[in-house]
């Protein structure tokens, strides 16, 4: 490997670990501590840049020494904080002695805080020392005698309760103490621990030496993760290692700015009914039952307007007034048909039912008011407009939901206009190229029309409903060319192209479901 | 909209009529041949040959049983209809049914006529009780304009009367029960009772249909009497009649079930009422009768409203392979409706029967060619525009259901008893949970917030839509304004976080604002202010109360804010 393609791909620890050997005598080597505090590493980073270092074979090991540091386990933490079992069992055997009671192992086993086998070690090495003596009946009795086991352990746990010591400081007594209570196998609980710590010296190999000389001479670029305004502005930049990224990881998340997917959706129908020369229309929430249904012509008595079916408002329950000439031609056509050739309902019709407000049913009812305010004509309009349905609400049916509906006016409306329409919606907004007309029955249609589309990926499905308004609907409004009237039913194709089966999804309170629906259409 | 269960075999009978049955008729051949009648096939069981069809024409109660279904079809494979002898015979000696005085007032009106030839079958027996229930209950309003009677013919001595009666006056067992009872204990006790009672709750006198014995047939339009009033499986003669508020829906009902008996194999024999005053029909009035008259259609308006020309012979044809009597003239035709359609109400009605006989795929679509410019509304550019500014703003949107309840848009936002938290309700409430509809955005940005507190943070979300404010000087009590209402929520969030947002969103859609403080239950005081735009209101802003997150059980602050786009349109 070239001298530079090696350097390229150093870590900043692994350079400052090479400039700090090189900056040495050449053969100097330096231990590890040094070699930190030179460098300025922590012992863990340092570590890290040794062995990638050693594995490049940039330097190498000079000297190895092997030294024994004692320290505490967390047993001999408990023993400094409590005294030792050895200590407390003799501090209870000079207590017994002194007041003349009888104390046995037993006794002591008995106590609290004291493990049986530590008792019977420590009265043991007690008794073996001639500290205490095992009298007749069991009994412990004190000799008066000092216990040099008891007072080493006393000091030593003070001495390595701050930090551990190496193991040849201590006096040879004291090694034989730490010895008999250090951790061995098989015997994990002493209050010592003696372990090797390893001390090595390092060298740069010819390689390495290389390498730091270039690096030298190059000076020792600061080695930054960011390209700040800074290095930019003084052009230090050029003197700077920006550290190479590990890109094949995956990047942390973040939160998005983004349209709802059933919104999009809508978005979509809306610019595909704009390019066909659609106006869109809008309207209220609250409605009268006049421009709701009485305005289509859907007789008073109609099933579709029980309680069972429309939402009534509760206050106020009606409006104060509908608009004239509308109401009094439209109660007459109910009633017998007025000028529009038609029977009419023969019923009286009821003005104040229909002052009733409801919550819109229908999206026609904003069709219904564009009829009666000078629409365009020839004209196109639409609405995407939320309506309520007194239904339970379960996974095909939801309480207010979205109606996409228009009305189409003009001299050359006819069936075969309307059919053209049909298939034109099937193309543009369903993809479909098979469609297929079938009658069907609206209130305020005649002829009325189900179309069937073949979409791409649902098959045969329905995609709305459509006909001629009725005169009965249209001359009352003051409209005197034909008009078709079209609903599309798209809650389907959304549900699909959302990936969900129920319908109250689509007003779905999962954010998280939310921000990772994709919304393809 | 009926939906009804038939049989494939009867329905295969029928189709045939005389002569060979015709079975196994295929799926896909009927389905297309329910086109004819509006209907969809909701559900096929193989095994039983049962099937549900929903008929969609709330108009043409005649197709809303498998003999009905089963003539349009016939109709149409035969060219046309076969005329129902009893409709143009005057009996000689007809039986009568008498109406006494006082009906006018309560239940006026009746038609009846007798069957005899045909023995009912079990499939049969449920058709009738089918066609019974459906018409009553959707063609009649639920037994409010027209209710129905069958009974076994042997048992009654005629003439029969239909009278008014004291509610204690008269006791029989009805259907459904063991002992005799007055007709007052009926409305109190009996299901049926306690079900239609309410159509006769004004009336102190009650009608009774007797026979000339006295015997009780029945309580229109409650219940019939067990012992007469209930056909049973092997009867062969029917006495059929049909009481009501609207004489020409009595005798159209009776029309439409003579011609299904007639098609079961029924010899039908008219019955004459005779009304104590003249009634539109007269004072005695045959039942069943043929009430249509025929009208004139002139070519150009159906080759008009079809855009296609077809000519008198072709329109002729067609009409009459749908029922129809039929003479062509020149330029014009002549049509009548068969007795059992009632549905004539404009020259439309016969240009869809033409349509349908002929097929809707005979029509060629054509493409409408006028010109038309197409565009959004301005309140619908506006919410467009502020939607296309908070996503860039990093705001997620969401969308809601506009009807909620009180708790979700008045008490969890603390503004209980204030102007703020008026909504317009519901009077029909179904559940509380639909109850009113939402006056401002902030609960629907909420309800979201308060769903996800496992999705990662921070959370910012908007939503643009419909609110209903209530509104006293609005002729609908209430303003329907479209609003764009955002949220932010994460451990550090603050009013000036929000506060930045909005000043982006007036200052894209080029709106000076000042803000001014504001007390509002649902922010926190001194950290809340009203949003001016021209010195008028436009929408609140603010760090949200912690007691309504508590409610809510948000533990995240939460700051937000709302603007009225339709106020802001308005300020120009």
């Amino acid at each position: 490997m070239d001298i530079s393609t090696l350097i390229d791909s150093l870590h900043p620890l692994e350079i400052k670990v090479l400039t700090t050997l090189g900056l040495r005598q050449s053969g100097t080597a330096l231990g590890s501590e040094q070699l930190a505090g030179a460098a300025e590493l922590e012992a863990s980073q340092l570590s890290m840049a040794v062995e990638w270092l050693l594995a490049k074979s940039l330097i190498t090991v000079q000297t190895e020494t092997v030294t024994p540091i004692v320290s505490l386990t967390k047993i001999g933490e408990e023993y400094y904080q409590t005294a030792s079992p050895i200590e407390r069992v003799l501090t209870a055997a000079r207590e017994a002695t002194g007041t003349g009671k009888r104390l046995t192992i037993p006794d002591l086993q008995s106590q609290g805080g004291l493990d049986p086998s530590d008792v019977s070690k420590a009265v043991g090495r007690l008794k073996k020392e001639g500290v205490v003596l095992i009298i007749q009946g069991g009994c412990i009795e004190t000799t008066g005698r000092p216990s040099p086991t008891v007072e080493a352990l006393r000091t030593l746990l003070g001495d390595m309760h701050d930090s551990p010591k190496e193991l040849k400081n201590f006096t040879e007594a004291h090694r034989q103490i730490i010895e008999d209570f250090a951790v061995k196998r098989g015997n994990a609980k002493e209050p010592f621990r003696v372990d090797e710590r390893v001390a090595r010296s390092f060298i740069l190999s010819p390689d390495g030496a290389g390498a730091a000389a270039q690096l030298l001479t190059q000076g020792v670029a600061e080695e930054v993760s960011q390209l700040t305004p800074d290095l930019l502005k003084d052009g230090s930049w050029r003197q700077t290692r920006l550290r190479k990224y590990t890109i094949s990881l995956r990047p942390p998340r973040i939160g998005t700015g983004k349209k709802h997917p059933y919104r999009e959706f809508l978005d979509t129908v809306k610019t595909k009914l704009v390019s066909m020369g659609f106006q869109e229309m809008r309207g209220a929430l609250v409605e009268t039952e006049f421009w709701d249904m009485d305005a289509l012509f859907m007789p008073q008595f109609h099933p579709a307007r029980d309680i069972h079916d429309v939402y009534f408002v509760k206050e106020p329950s009606h409006t104060t007034a509908v608009d004239e000439p509308f109401l009094s031609r439209v109660a007459k056509v109910h009633e017998n048909g007025a000028e529009t050739g038609s029977t009419g309902w023969g019923y009286s019709f009821d003005v104040h039912r229909a002052k009733r407000l409801v919550l819109r049913s229908q999206g026609t009812a904003v069709s219904a008011r564009t009829l009666a305010a000078s629409p365009q004509i020839p004209g196109k309009y639409f609405s995407i407009a939320r309506c309520f349905r007194y239904d339970q609400v379960d996974a095909t049916h939801a309480t207010d939901f979205f109606q996409v509906e228009g009305i189409v006016l003009g001299e050359d409306i006819n069936f075969r206009t309307l059919l053209g329409l049909l298939n034109l919606f099937a193309r543009e907004v369903a993809q479909a190229k098979e469609v297929k007309f079938l009658p069907a029955y609206f209130p305020f249609t005649e002829p009325s029309v189900e179309m069937h589309v073949r979409h791409p990926r649902l098959g045969w499905m329905e995609l709305g409903g459509a006909g001629l308004f009725r005169s009965e609907v249209t001359l009352p409004l003051g409209v005197t060319v034909p008009v078709i009237a079209w609903g599309l039913g798209l809650d389907r194709m959304a549900m699909v192209a959302l990936g969900i089966h129920d319908i109250r999804e689509l007003f779905t309170d999962n954010l998280e479901l939310i921000r990772t629906t994709r919304g393809l259409f | 909209m009926p939906t009804i269960t038939i049989f494939k075999d009867d329905l295969e009978s029928l189709l045939t009529g005389e002569g060979g049955v015709v079975r196994g008729i295929p799926m896909a051949q009927l389905e297309e041949w329910l086109m004819l009648v509006k209907g969809e096939l909701k559900g096929h069981n193989p095994e039983t040959g049962e099937l549900r069809i929903e008929l969609q024409d709330s108009n043409r109660p005649d197709l809303w049983c498998c003999e009905g279904i089963a003539r349009q079809i016939r109709i149409k494979q035969q060219g046309r209809l076969k005329p129902y002898a009893f409709f143009a015979e005057t009996p000689t000696s007809p039986h009568h049914l008498i109406v006494k005085p006082g009906m006018e007032q309560v239940r006026p009106y009746v038609a009846a006529c007798t069957a005899k030839g045909y023995r009912v079958t079990e499939k049969g027996l449920a058709q009738l009780i089918q066609t019974q229930e459906k018409l009553a209950d959707i063609f009649g309003r639920k037994r409010k304009t027209v209710s129905i009677g069958i009974y076994q013919l042997r048992n009654i001595t005629f003439p029969v009367t239909y009278e008014l009666v004291k509610p204690d006056d008269v006791r029989f067992t009805p259907l459904g029960m063991e002992t005799a009872m007055t007709l007052s204990e009926i409305l109190m006790v009996h299901p049926k009772g306690l079900e239609y009672g309410p159509i006769l709750a004004v009336q102190s006198l009650l009608p009774i249909l007797r026979d000339a014995k006295a015997q009780p047939l029945s309580f229109p339009p409650i219940i019939n009497s067990r012992e007469i009033g209930e056909v049973r499986v092997g009867d062969d003669e029917l006495f059929v009649e049909v009481t009501g508020t609207d004489l020409r829906m009595v005798i159209l009902s009776l029309n439409i079930f003579a011609a299904n008996l007639a098609d079961r194999g029924a010899t039908i024999e008219p019955v004459e009422v005779r009304y104590p005053t003249r009634t539109v029909l007269g004072k005695r009035v045959k039942t069943p009768q043929d009430l249509g008259k025929p009208v004139t259609i002139r070519m150009k308006a159906i080759e008009q409203a079809l855009g296609q020309e077809l000519g008198e012979a072709m329109v002729k044809q067609a009409l009459e392979a749908y029922g129809y009597n039929v003479s062509a003239e020149k330029g014009s035709v002549k049509a009548k409706l068969p007795p059992y359609r009632h549905d004539l109400m404009h020259t439309m009605d016969v240009v869809e029967d033409v349509a349908m006989s002929r097929g809707y795929a005979e029509f060629t679509p054509v493409m409408p060619a006028q010109f038309t410019v197409g565009g959004l509304s301005a309140i619908e550019q506006l919410s467009d525009r502020s939607r296309e500014l908070m996503v860039g703003l990093g705001f997620q949107e969401i969308i809601s259901n506009i009807l909620g309840s009180p708790e979700q848009y008045c008490r969890g936002m603390r503004l209980e008893g204030t102007e703020w938290g008026r909504t317009v309700d519901v009077d029909n409430v179904m559940s509380l949970s639909f109850s009113c509809l939402r006056q401002w955005m902030l609960p629907s940005l909420l309800r979201i917030e308060a769903a996800s507190s496992r999705a990662f943070y921070p959370h910012r979300l908007f939503e643009a839509g419909d609110v209903a404010i209530p509104d006293g000087t609005h002729e609908l009590g209430s303003r329907t304004e479209t609003v764009i209402g955002a949220l932010i929520a994460h451990a550090t969030t603050h009013f000036s976080e929000i506060h930045s947002c909005l000043d982006v969103l007036c200052y894209y859609l080029g709106k000076d604002y000042s803000l001014e403080p504001l007390q509002h239950p649902s922010f926190l005081e001194g950290r809340a202010g009203r949003i001016l735009v021209s010195g008028k209101p436009v929408g609140v802003i603010g760090e949200v109360h912690p007691e309504v997150l508590e409610r809510w059980q948000i533990s995240m602050p939460v700051v937000a804010f709302e603007v009225n786009l339709s106020q802001l349109a308005d300020l120009g």
